[in-house]
């Protein structure tokens, strides 16, 4: 890890400021040499891991960032909220897909430590993307090529992605995000706007160099997210029963209405550059009386192109199954 | 063992009570000074730099960069480091591995190519990266199964047997099966990192290294360097876990010494998590063929057993992976026999059941496979063919042998009999529901072993000697033999491991501490009585009155492996039984441990709370093996050939507590004839059989027969 | 090379200290302040052995810049009790044999310690998740789970 100046940042405007001003210097659009840390489970590590080096950083943790608020079925929550605190807010706690998200991700330690918005900004756990001695990764280093799509490759992506970069984005709150159709809020060097989650992402087989829509200095302020009125769960298959990156999960929320699917919102993890949202399932579930049949159906479109390597070959298969099941336990229909 | 002695009775014996843990204190508040923690506080910061390619050759380390960082003392290389010799380990049967930064080659990925010495962590890791190492590089072999890689066929294990004619039981068998079995690459990964500290006063050596064999390291760093034994003291009182790794005398120990050397300070080095996956050993993937004839009524009429294992270009690993297929069933006609096959990668060593843990595995999962084709139940097939005497040993008679009270217990504990047998048959929404059984008959293993009893003037007691306590309670049962035989309380016998300087001992490993140091101290302790005139457990104040106005009286004593042929008996290991019930979600694949029963002969129990803990601990280790552990090297061509692409705690999957259910154990057996404890390795019975059992699990849940490990979710779809 | 002083408080002691930016707070607390109870496992965020609280939650010390430690308060494995007077978690773990090694403990015990003070748990399996973000090479789970209920309820007695 190269040597760096740490910086405090007193308020929003301040912090943002010093990071787009360095990146105007630079005239570059990704924040590099200045950047924000908050819980550190992600940008410290990546330093550590001599993934990246900023020359100054600048540490959000302690803005006033920290509130829940809820209003007319809206839960505002601010971005350096830690994972652990929304888990056991009132509002969520009752919100399945929400809270569970949070608690099947990570450990206790490290859901007392990461923020809501570093966690749905976090990089991906490609460990030829975190490896600086990996020299193809487009990644890291736009050109070099992809070594994960022939190597080792049993926790990458299988959706929104191509031979360039299948990394996977491992979070499980951005997953259940999508499926709510929450946003966040940020605050940029143009001021204030609202970004759908499900448009914050770049996907890799867009642009693998770029992870997320944000400009140089946007910071993240707080997460909208809508509360639903229809039953939700999510469900994250991994190897082992705890502490573990999904190898798929599915988020779901639905309402069925005379055994009709009212509404369906569905979030896939485990499979997709970016937190998946399965608009394909969604097409054919909505409106739909709800079955297995039809559950099947779904999964199986939403799967339809998956672009596999050897080592996901298994993950259509599994993320389809694992849709199938949740769609079954939210909905509860048995046949 | 030169002696007979009848164990002396107490008033109140100690030996198999379950004692808390003599360092118990030290451990649960932070106070237990491991090897690092030991290290001079002022000490410089050694990091090691690992190579990028997996075979070829340095053709430059140029460390200008490095050298003008800040904080930088020094940069160690081929170019300029200390030469020194390449030790024999003579009491391991190997050679030592290979000292760093003695030539140009690059072994394996990862293989040390530098190491920065700077005043602190921080700037050693920044200059590290500074280096440019260019290589000439050369096209690696990395996969079993290519075939450019130089097969080693002459036993190279030490394990090829040959028992009768293979062939003639073939064909006196009414059924025959045969299939491969195979099982991946297991990183120790103790948690504990590694560490070495040395400082030089002269040429002599002083080290704080984390080792299981304090006195082999030393006697290895003597003859690396060509310096008298007794001026070299390797110190490591405690270690965060071993598992094997910490066996040999690995590279990052004599860089810890060269740089030290160089430098004229001491210097630390505390491997990075990445390095404990290429830089400790590890247990090697196997490939393995069984073939089984048995006649209608289950008696086995043939036994093959075959492997083909990895090891590194230039090393030595006799990993025996037919050891439990040799002595574990009376057959009279059996061919066991393991290939090494040499490749680039970092030398294999040791893993908890090193050999065992795998071959049990494929031979427990065949006999699985024979009992459904013969329609026996799979505790009766084992039964069945139970070796009465050891029939790898000229049939001698066992010192001691209860697996089949294991196995009767084991089902019994379980409830084997009130399963529906039928595969796929029992079910639960939408889980389905499976038992599996596996025997164990663990190898015997044992060397020296050398104690001194120190009895003081006020009749307290110290026990001295160069083992470890790998955490599995050695300061605890010497403490608990010697105050038994001495008529003492706990409190008033010191144990001292951990140093090289103190007497010989074997290493914490093969499961044969606990018996070799056991006896030691039981000879020693007669020993000193016996200077002292005494005899029975004489008890403080009577030592105290024999000791005299003499400071202190001391004795040596050494336990020796018998002969035996001598005895007539064959001595024996552990033996155990494990059975497990699992649940598989039926749609997703998921594996889930719901109850795992191991039921012991492990002879005598020193103490019931330190062995319970080590067949616990070694049944998680097991579900681990099992389900979910694997170091995945890349085998692709690329210049990332050879790279092990997990080498992080979140990516190589160790059971979590989650993983683990509430696990039964009960002990069984008596004390073993062999020797005057009676007691037997306890260390890595614990992990054997619980695959096997578990894979057998997940058959009878599935009807799908996984011959691999482990067996993740991917396989059962 | 940049420099920061840290004000922080460790076991109730107050502690201001020159740091490194790049340090992490457990290297803080193993080099600078030589408390070596807090153990290094992975310094990667995987294992949990460094576990410490951090104004009374668990955190993981590796992956916390000492720098972010500034002004707040951390207790570590020797805060919380000695071997002549232990805390009931330490007791727990000692009378429960939930160790063999040790290099876990202190971050088992300090996770322990904190999750008695965390509501929303009651069983046994409540236990095993609570605490799977703590590895245990040694395999104590079982007797983790159980020392963790007996301190549980050697509290409320």
């Amino acid at each position: 890890m190269r040597d760096f100046t740490y910086v405090l940042a007193d308020d929003v405007a301040s912090a943002g400021s010093l990071v787009h001003n360095d990146a105007v210097a630079r005239a570059v659009q990704t924040p590099d040499d200045v950047a924000y840390v908050a819980g550190g489970t992600t940008q410290y590590d990546l330093m550590r891991d001599g993934v990246w080096s900023p020359g100054t950083l600048v540490d959000i943790s302690r803005l006033p960032l920290a509130d829940i608020e809820v209003s007319d079925d809206l839960l505002v929550v601010g971005a350096a909220v830690t994972m652990a605190d929304l888990a056991r807010h009132p509002s969520v706690v009752d919100l399945d897909v929400l809270r569970d998200s949070l608690l099947l991700a990570a450990s206790p330690q490290l859901r007392t430590m990461a923020t809501v918005g570093g966690n749905v900004l976090q990089r991906t756990r490609c460990r030829y993307f975190r490896d600086p001695t990996v020299t193809q990764c487009n990644k890291r280093v736009p050109g070099s090529g992809c070594a994960a799509v022939e190597g080792t490759a049993r926790t990458h992506a299988v959706l929104g992605v191509d031979a360039g970069c299948i990394a996977v984005h491992a979070s499980d709150l951005a997953v259940a995000l999508v499926a709510l159709d929450a946003r966040v809020r940020t605050h940029g060097p143009h001021g204030g706007r609202t970004i759908s989650v499900t448009q914050l992402h770049v996907r890799a087989d867009e642009d693998p160099a770029r992870d997320n829509t944000l400009v140089a200095g946007e910071l993240i302020t707080h997460l909208e997210i809508p509360l639903p009125d229809a039953r939700s769960g999510y469900l994250k298959v991994r190897d082992r029963a705890s502490y573990e990156f999904a190898l798929t999960s599915a988020a779901v929320v639905a309402r069925v209405e005379d055994g009709v699917l009212a509404h369906v919102a569905i979030g896939l993890g485990g499979v997709g550059s970016v937190p998946w949202r399965a608009t394909r399932a969604e097409e054919v579930l909505r409106g739909q009386r709800a079955s297995l049949a039809l559950f099947e159906e779904a999964a199986a479109a939403e799967l339809a192109d998956a672009f596999t390597v050897p080592g996901t070959a298994f993950k259509p298969e599994l993320a389809r199954r694992t849709l199938v099941r949740q769609l079954r336990d939210v909905t509860e229909v048995t046949a | 063992m030169t002696a007979t002695t009848q164990a002396p009775t107490t008033a109140a014996p100690v030996i198999g009570a379950g004692v808390t843990r003599v360092d118990g204190p030290l451990k649960v508040t932070g106070a237990v000074p491991y090897a690092d923690d030991l290290a001079p506080r002022d000490a410089l910061v050694g990091v090691l730099v690992g190579a990028t390619i997996a075979s070829g050759e340095i053709s430059l380390v140029d460390a200008s960069d490095a050298l003008a960082a800040p904080g930088v003392v020094a940069v160690l290389s081929h170019h300029d480091a200390p030469r020194v010799v390449r030790p024999d380990e003579a009491s391991a049967d190997e050679r030592a591995p290979m000292p760093p930064f003695q030539d140009a080659t690059v072994r394996f990925h990862g293989d040390y190519v530098a190491m920065v010495v700077a005043q602190t962590r921080e700037e050693a890791v920044h200059a590290a990266s500074l280096l440019r190492v260019s290589y000439d590089v050369a096209e690696p072999v990395v996969d079993l199964n290519d075939p450019r890689a130089l097969r080693e066929t002459d036993d190279p294990a030490g394990a090829d047997s040959v028992r009768g004619d293979l062939e003639r039981g073939v064909a006196a068998a009414d059924v025959v099966i045969e299939a491969d079995y195979v099982t991946g690459d297991n990183t120790n990964n103790p948690l504990g990192l590694f560490s070495a500290c040395a400082e030089w006063d002269g040429d002599a050596l002083h080290m704080w290294a984390t080792t299981q064999w304090p006195f082999n390291t030393a006697d290895c760093l003597a003859e690396a360097w060509g310096i008298p034994r007794e001026d070299v003291r390797v110190e490591c009182p405690y270690l965060g876990g071993g598992f094997g790794s910490g066996l040999r005398p690995w590279p990052y120990i004599h860089a810890a010494a060269m740089a030290a050397r160089v430098v004229g300070q001491p210097v630390r080095v505390v491997l990075s998590r990445p390095q404990m996956f290429t830089g400790v050993g590890h247990r090697p993937e196997t490939v393995q063929h069984v073939r089984l004839g048995a006649r209608r009524d289950g008696t086995l009429t043939a036994v093959e057993h075959t492997a083909t294992i990895p090891v590194a270009t230039d090393d030595d690993n006799p990993e025996n992976i037919v050891s439990g297929t040799r002595q574990g069933y009376a057959v009279e006609h059996l061919r066991a026999d393991v290939d090494q096959v040499r490749l680039h990668i970092s030398p294999p060593g040791s893993m908890r059941a090193p050999g065992e843990a795998q071959g049990n595995f494929a031979l427990e999962t065949a006999l699985d496979e024979l009992a459904v084709e013969l329609g026996i139940d799979p505790v009766e097939l084992r039964m069945r063919n139970e070796a009465v005497t050891n029939p790898d040993q000229d049939d001698l008679p066992w010192s001691s042998k209860a697996l089949d009270q294991c196995l009767r217990r084991g089902a019994e504990l379980i409830g084997w009999d009130d399963r529906d047998p039928a595969p796929r048959s029992m079910r639960e929404g939408d889980q389905l529901i499976g038992y599996g059984m596996a025997a164990v008959s663990f190898f015997y293993f044992q060397q020296p072993c050398t104690v001194r009893v120190v009895v003081r003037r006020d009749g307290s007691a110290a026990v001295h000697c160069a083992a470890m306590d790998i955490g599995t309670g050695t300061y605890t049962i010497v403490t608990q033999v010697a105050a038994e035989r001495l008529g003492l309380d706990l409190s008033e016998v010191e144990v001292v491991l951990g140093d090289s300087s103190l007497p010989a001992s074997p290493p914490a490993g093969g499961s044969g501490l606990a018996m070799a140091i056991s006896n030691a101290t039981a000879l020693a302790v007669s020993g000193v009585l016996g200077d002292l005139g005494l005899d029975g457990a004489p008890g403080r104040d009577v030592l105290a009155r024999a000791v005299g106005d003499r400071d202190e009286v001391r004795a040596e004593a050494t336990a020796t492996p018998p002969d035996p042929a001598e005895l007539g008996m064959s001595p024996s290991g552990a033996f155990g039984a494990k059975f497990a019930k699992v649940r598989v979600d039926a749609d997703l694949g998921l594996v889930r441990v719901e109850r795992l029963v191991s039921v012991i002969d492990c002879g005598q129990v020193l103490n019931e709370r330190t062995a319970r803990s080590q067949v616990v601990g070694g049944t998680v280790g097991g579900i681990g093996h099992a389900l979910l552990e694997h170091t995945v090297t890349d085998l692709h061509a690329g210049p990332q050939t050879g790279r092990v692409t997990n080498a992080h705690l979140a990516d190589y999957l160790v059971a979590v507590n989650a993983d683990v259910p509430d696990l039964e154990v009960e002990f069984v057996g008596g004390p073993d004839r062999l020797n005057t404890v009676g007691v037997k390795g306890v260390g890595e019975v614990g992990l054997c059989g619980v695959a096997a059992a578990i894979g057998n699990a997940v058959f009878h849940a599935t009807g799908r027969r996984i011959r691999r490990l482990p067996i993740t979710p991917d396989l059962l779809l | 090379m940049s420099r920061l002083s840290v004000d922080v408080t460790v076991n109730g002691e107050q502690h201001s200290v020159e740091v490194d930016t790049r340090r992490s707070l457990l290297d803080l607390l193993r080099e600078d302040l030589a408390l070596t109870g807090t153990q290094k496992g992975c310094d990667q965020g995987a294992c949990g052995a460094c576990t410490v609280h951090l104004d009374g939650q668990r955190r993981l010390s590796c992956l916390t810049m000492a720098v972010q430690a500034d002004g707040r308060e951390v207790t570590t494995i020797e805060g919380i009790g000695t071997p002549d007077d232990l805390h009931p978690v330490q007791q727990a773990f000692l009378d429960c044999d939930a160790f063999q090694c040790g290099a876990c403990t202190a971050g088992q015990v300090m996770s322990a310690a904190a999750l008695l003070d965390e509501e929303g748990w009651s069983t046994a399996d409540d236990v095993r998740e609570l605490m799977s973000g703590n590895l245990c090479r040694c395999g104590a789970y079982p007797r983790i789970v159980d020392a963790v209920l007996s301190a549980r309820t050697a509290r409320e007695a």
